[in-house]
């Protein structure tokens, strides 16, 4: 087992270790000290981050930057990590949504050091997940991001928190307890074939690539597929595995709806591209038809359900899981402009939907309801406000020349080009009836604003509201720097 | 003259948007309201204007040049590029872009102009020429864009824009309303425009080597179109398809039917906003798109029989619907849906050039029209029901004497007025539409034939009910706003002291506001409460002449829409010469009616239905006076725009709640309490078996996961085993 030292990326996922070893020792009573020192860590992993990415070669198709240290070399364990070009760029998302979530958390009151070390924990098992490259440790880093999030939502979260809790950790927990067993039975099957039990992905996909890995198990792939995308179609979470996600949504603090749907459903569809893809090529392709269905389910139903909700949070929810079907329907169309389109859409999630609830959180400080009942003519009181909101709303309709416009757009075509070439035994008439989507986000999106915006104030409360303060328009500004950038530049493609 | 200029014809207005939003509101605390809103318009009209003068000789230049090198393509940067598909920010420099850029910044910059006078009492000021500007920006990229999916930034951008702007006074829900459902029906169209896309590109990919291209922007025309037509020959079913999914994204952005239920609810935002995008430019959009790619269309007679006949059915249903409206501005909206199934007829045929030719005289006095019935509404103290009008002549001459010109215009006054000789092109046109274009009949006439015998009429329909609006006005007996009753002053009052009690409410609900966030009693004390002056229209009302920057643009569009423009462009073919593109195939016209005889024949309609309307209204008709149970039911129906209106709000709505509390039902109701269900059954069967676990949901959810995926892998064996369980 080859053994090349420690390097930049795992120097990226000690910085958070070190902040919370850190804020252990820093008194509970400093509550400002504590902020400071959590928001320095945070910069300096942002910082770490970006200079992977400055050594990072855009042009190549292979891991870069490996580590690889022997763990547990008698069952094939090996601390291993290294990027590509889907996973830089989610790195760099993780590092600075950490930022944003540790700048909105100024506003945690309680059990603040807790709060804060959990935060570091969480970014941690997070960036784990995207550098990984030994199954067993990707498995644990997985899990491992499970634990802050619940206990960020059961200490902190609103107040159905206990039960959304312990909802989200038993269904993703639940879900990938299969694919450990996938994972073993994968490990298992290395042995069989090349006679060294491992869990190194880069081993894995070479024997998968040269067709020694599957020949003559196609059965056993199927199966081991399965526990892989069920795992992965919960965490995304894929219709009818979503019922979780607006709990969960709805009753966290705002920094973990943020980090929840900026980066924790990410891990669902990055493991559809780094697992289920290219470790189980037949497999996945067979199981594409159904996938896809559920995809487009998922968006049209996502779409209605949202347009009903009366809560703000709620219908932002189950936006993502619409939109989450975009992303995941760009990828199972196996095409190059739809998995383009999928793995581009994910970060433009990311933004929108981070940036949404990092403003209903804004408002949520203030007015401290979520009901569109209570609000209504905000635009009159906030006009910025406004219209960063406008902005970033129309980021996740979809506009051109924002970010959420090409990932879609891609995603969308790729699909349809799978349905016109009838590959897999798809046609047209799903990615038709995807399109619908588009139309339905404009119709829950713009009657969330219109609610919360428009119209005369009938809430006395919100008369004596200022307009947001100069550090928050500066916090939100970064996403509509970001929003157009990406949206007129996609370096990441 | 560089044709790099064009970029600054687009960055001008952009940058002015961005001025106005970031720093509108500084210039207007800084000079004061007065002045400041001033120099704010001076400032929102000036990148207009100059982009018109940059544009203005760039396009003589472009006449110049010989035929063969009349379009240039300029590339700023790489917008979209992957492995299968390459798009450029590109724009396009060719007779029909240039065409609609000095359409959009001329009357564009009118238009502003007007708005100065317009909003001056806007206390948001700033935050309409935002919009604006932001507006004349994107419809520049749509007309300018070298590829579809430049065109689609535009597109949906313009739509951007006209959401904005139709719910600029937010305060009032019923705008927000018509401004979302503008938004979303217009998205319906863009998913038809965006699937077409998708077409072409799986069609452009897969036959680029019978080709020869070698360029993968398959969306951009230099690539696609030249091709395109050869391709599609070959190919019927893909050409219809493309044609009728491109023609979905036009009739939402040209309001036809039946996606047309947008345009007249738009009639919410400000009577500029209407004149400039729901009547010059934005609608016509879907005719530039549908000039663009007028190959594809060429190359299926099918979807082009479709193209005329929704456009005749729109030009008489919207037609029809006018006659049933009093509101001044909802007359103009229909009679624009009207106009533009017109448009669409010539395009239809084949005759794309007599399309973009109505869209060239419309915009003139379509736009004259809006503004004029801006400037009375301005005068009526913001009424807009023509029963409260009446011998408006004598207070409001310029504007009488503009928007006459502009009803001669649209009414088809022959010969000394430019709406006559483009709307006599698209009926000739469409009348002698060559037999080979039809797939089928229609009582023995072609598709085209029977829209152009329909357009006949509804040219008699439009003659008359815009005779009407005018008569209503400017003329009859009476001056009627003086039977209103006096307006209550004193709800203004009343109105303010509600105010300060909502204010001394305010922070009952709230502990100690230690962030900040709330206004202390010292900041709401010394807030300036602005007052918009909401005059009501009432018997002592005196209307009063608008001023110069409101009149001058009237009378501007008044000149360009007299007959000599026209004429210059009909006389010799100039237009169609100029606009023809690179081997456009040349559409031979059948001789089923000459022109001289359609001139007779459009006279004698269009005299008839001036002169009907001009003895029916010599005063306002009882049967079309406040009480509606003695309106003709004909007319009550149109008045109710022939219940399109309730199926597009009241009927979608009520599909829509149903559909979402049915399926948020199921969502909640069956998926999470199957969740629940299953759990729970287990959880009864694991308790009794040993009470080990002590948190409740935990295992049941755990036992969901278990039987859930263990369903899945079932399933999966089934899937491998082939079936033979």
């Amino acid at each position: 087992m080859e053994n090349t030292g420690l390097g930049i990326l795992s120097l990226l996922l000690a910085v958070p270790v070190l902040g919370a070893i850190f804020l252990m020792f820093i008194p509970e009573t400093f509550e400002r000290a504590i902020k400071g020192a959590s928001m320095v860590f945070s910069l300096v992993a942002l910082g770490v981050a970006a200079t992977v990415l400055s050594q990072f070669d855009g042009r190549s198709f292979h891991f870069q930057m490996m580590e690889a240290v022997p763990f547990l070399p008698s069952i094939g364990v090996q601390w291993k990590v290294g990027v590509d070009g889907i996973s830089i760029w989610l790195v760099v998302l993780t590092t600075f949504l950490t930022v944003v979530a540790n700048w909105f958390s100024y506003y945690i009151k309680t059990r603040v050091k807790t709060y804060f070390v959990l935060l570091q924990f969480l970014q941690m098992a997070m960036l784990g997940v995207f550098v990984s490259l030994d199954l067993i440790l990707f498995y644990a880093f997985f899990e491992a991001s499970l634990v802050p999030m619940a206990l960020l939502v059961y200490i902190w979260g609103g107040s159905d928190r206990a039960y959304a809790a312990r909802k989200f950790f038993i269904y993703t927990f639940g879900a990938s307890i299969f694919m450990l067993i996938g994972m073993i039975a994968l490990a298992m099957q290395m042995q069989k074939v090349t006679g060294a039990m491992t869990f190194d992905l880069v081993a894995i996909q070479a024997q998968v690539a040269n067709g020694a890995l599957w020949a003559n198990a196609m059965q056993m792939q199927t199966v081991v597929f399965w526990t892989f995308a069920v795992a992965m179609m919960v965490k995304c979470p894929m219709f009818p595995f979503h019922t979780w996600l607006p709990d969960a949504h709805t009753e966290a603090p705002t920094a973990g709806s943020v980090i929840l749907a900026g980066v924790l459903l990410k891990m669902g569809t990055f493991g559809f591209l780094r697992f289920c893809l290219p470790l189980f090529p037949e497999a996945m392709q067979n199981a594409v038809p159904i996938l896809m269905t559920l995809c487009v389910i998922g968006i049209v139903y996502g779409a209605i359900v949202a347009t009903m909700q009366d809560d703000v949070k709620k219908l932002v929810a189950y936006s993502s899981v619409a939109h989450m079907g975009f992303v995941m329907l760009g990828i199972v169309s196996l095409s190059s402009n739809g998995l383009l389109g999928g793995a581009y859409q994910q970060l433009n999630h990311g933004i929108s939907t981070g940036a949404l609830f990092l403003l209903i959180g804004l408002l949520y400080e203030r007015i401290h309801t979520r009901k569109f009942a209570d609000m209504g003519g905000l635009k009159a009181q906030m006009p910025i406000f406004a219209a960063l909101f406008l902005i970033v709303m129309f980021s996740s309709v979809g506009l051109p020349g924002t970010n959420g416009f090409i990932g879609e757009f891609l995603a969308m075509m790729g699909a349809f080009q799978a349905g016109m070439a009838g590959a897999f035994g798809l046609n047209i008439w799903l990615p038709v009836i995807a399109g619908t989507g588009v139309v339905f986000a404009a119709v829950y999106l713009l009657k969330m604003f219109m609610q919360v915006f428009y119209g005369p104030i009938t809430n006395p409360d919100l008369l004596r509201l200022k307009d947001i303060k100069t550090h928050e328009i500066v916090l939100v500004g970064m996403f509509i720097v970001l929003i157009f950038w990406v949206g007129f530049i996609p370096t990441p493609l | 003259m560089d044709y790099k200029l064009i970029w600054w014809v687009f960055a001008l207005p952009l940058f002015g948007s961005l001025f106005q939003a970031l720093g509108g509101k500084i210039v207007v605390d800084t000079f004061g309201p007065k002045l400041g809103r001033r120099i704010c318009g001076a400032l929102g009209v000036a990148p207009i204007a100059l982009a018109f003068l940059i544009a203005l000789p760039m396009t003589l230049q472009l006449m110049r040049q010989p035929e063969s090198e009349r379009a240039v393509v300029l590339t700023l940067f790489e917008w979209i590029s992957t492995q299968a598909i390459s798009i450029p920010f590109e724009f396009r420099v060719d007779p029909l872009s240039m065409t609609m850029v000095l359409v959009i910044t001329g009357i564009g910059s009118l238009i502003h102009l007007y708005s100065i006078g317009y909003m001056a009492e806007e206390t948001d000021f700033p935050r309409f020429f935002t919009y604006l500007n932001l507006f004349i920006a994107l419809m520049l990229v749509l007309v300018l864009g070298n590829n579809l999916a430049m065109l689609f930034i535009g597109w949906e951008g313009v739509g951007l824009c006209s959401y904005l702007l139709i719910g600029f006074w937010y305060k009032d829900l019923k705008n927000s309303a018509a401004a979302n459902k503008a938004f979303i029906v217009n998205r319906i169209g863009d998913v038809g425009l965006t699937l077409g896309m998708f077409w072409l590109v799986v069609l452009a990919a897969q036959n680029k080597d019978a080709l020869g291209i070698v360029d993968s922007r398959w969306l951009s025309y230099d690539v696609l179109l030249p091709q395109i037509g050869q391709l599609l020959a070959s190919k019927p079913f893909d050409a219809t398809m493309i044609a009728l999914l491109l023609f979905v994204g036009a009739c939402g952005k040209s309001a036809q039917f039946p996606l047309f239920v947008w345009l007249p609810d738009a009639m919410a935002g400000p009577t500029p906003v209407s004149a400039l995008i729901h009547a010059a430019t934005m609608v016509t959009s879907g005719i530039v798109l549908l000039n663009r790619t007028q190959e594809i269309f060429l190359a299926s007679p099918f979807a082009m029989n479709v193209v005329a006949l929704v456009g005749a059915a729109t030009a008489v249903l919207g037609a029809g619907i006018a006659f049933g409206h009093t509101d001044i501005k909802k007359v103009l909206a229909y009679s624009t849906v009207s106009q533009l199934g017109f448009m669409f007829i010539a395009c239809g045929v084949g005759a794309f050039y007599a399309g973009m030719f109505h869209v060239i005289t419309h915009a003139f006095f379509k736009a004259l029209l809006f503004l004029g019935s801006g400037a009375v509404i301005h005068a009526m103290a913001h009424d807009q029901d023509m029963r409260n009008y009446g011998r408006l002549q004598k207070y409001l001459p310029i504007t009488y004497l503009t928007m006459g010109i502009g009803w001669a215009a649209i009414a088809g006054v022959p010969f000394l007025f430019s709406g006559f000789w483009s709307k006599e092109a698209v009926l000739y046109n469409a009348l002698n539409m060559p037999d080979k274009m039809s797939t089928f009949t229609i009582a023995g006439l072609t598709p085209g034939a029977f829209a152009g015998w329909v357009g006949l009429a509804v040219a008699g329909m439009t003659a008359f009910y815009m005779t009407r609006m005018m008569a209503l006005t400017f003329g009859t007996d009476k001056e009627r706003w003086r039977d209103l009753a006096p307006a209550h002053h004193d709800v203004h009052a009343h109105h303010d002291d509600h105010h300060g009690h909502d204010h001394a409410h305010g922070d009952h609900h709230h502990g100690e506001d230690t962030e900040g966030f709330f206004m202390t009693d010292e900041e709401m004390n010394a807030q300036v409460h602005a007052h918009e002056h909401h005059h009501e229209l009432d018997q002592t009302h005196e209307p009063h002449e608008v001023p110069w920057t409101m009149w001058a643009p009237l009378a501007i569009l008044a000149v360009f829409s007299l007959g000599f423009v026209g004429y210059a462009m009909e006389a010799g073919h100039w237009l169609k010469d100029w606009l023809a593109p690179w081997g456009a195939t040349e559409v031979k016209t059948a001789k089923n009616i000459s022109h001289d005889m359609l001139t007779i024949l459009s006279i004698v309609v269009g005299t008839t239905g001036i002169l009907g309307a001009l003895v029916a209204y010599r005063k306002l008709p009882n049967s079309e006076g406040f009480d509606l149970s003695k309106w003709n039911p004909l007319r009550r129906a149109a008045a109710a725009s022939f219940y399109t209106d309730w199926y597009s709000n009241k009927g979608s709505g009520m599909l829509a709640s149903g559909v979402g509390a049915v399926v948020k039902l199921f969502d909640v109701g069956i998926i999470d309490n199957i969740v629940k269900a299953v759990g729970s059954i287990f959880g009864v069967l694991l308790s009794a078996i040993g009470k080990r676990f002590q948190t409740g949901y935990v295992r049941n959810y755990a036992l969901m996961m278990l039987v859930g995926g263990s369903a899945i892998i079932v399933y999966a064996l089934v899937q491998v085993m082939g079936g033979k369980f």
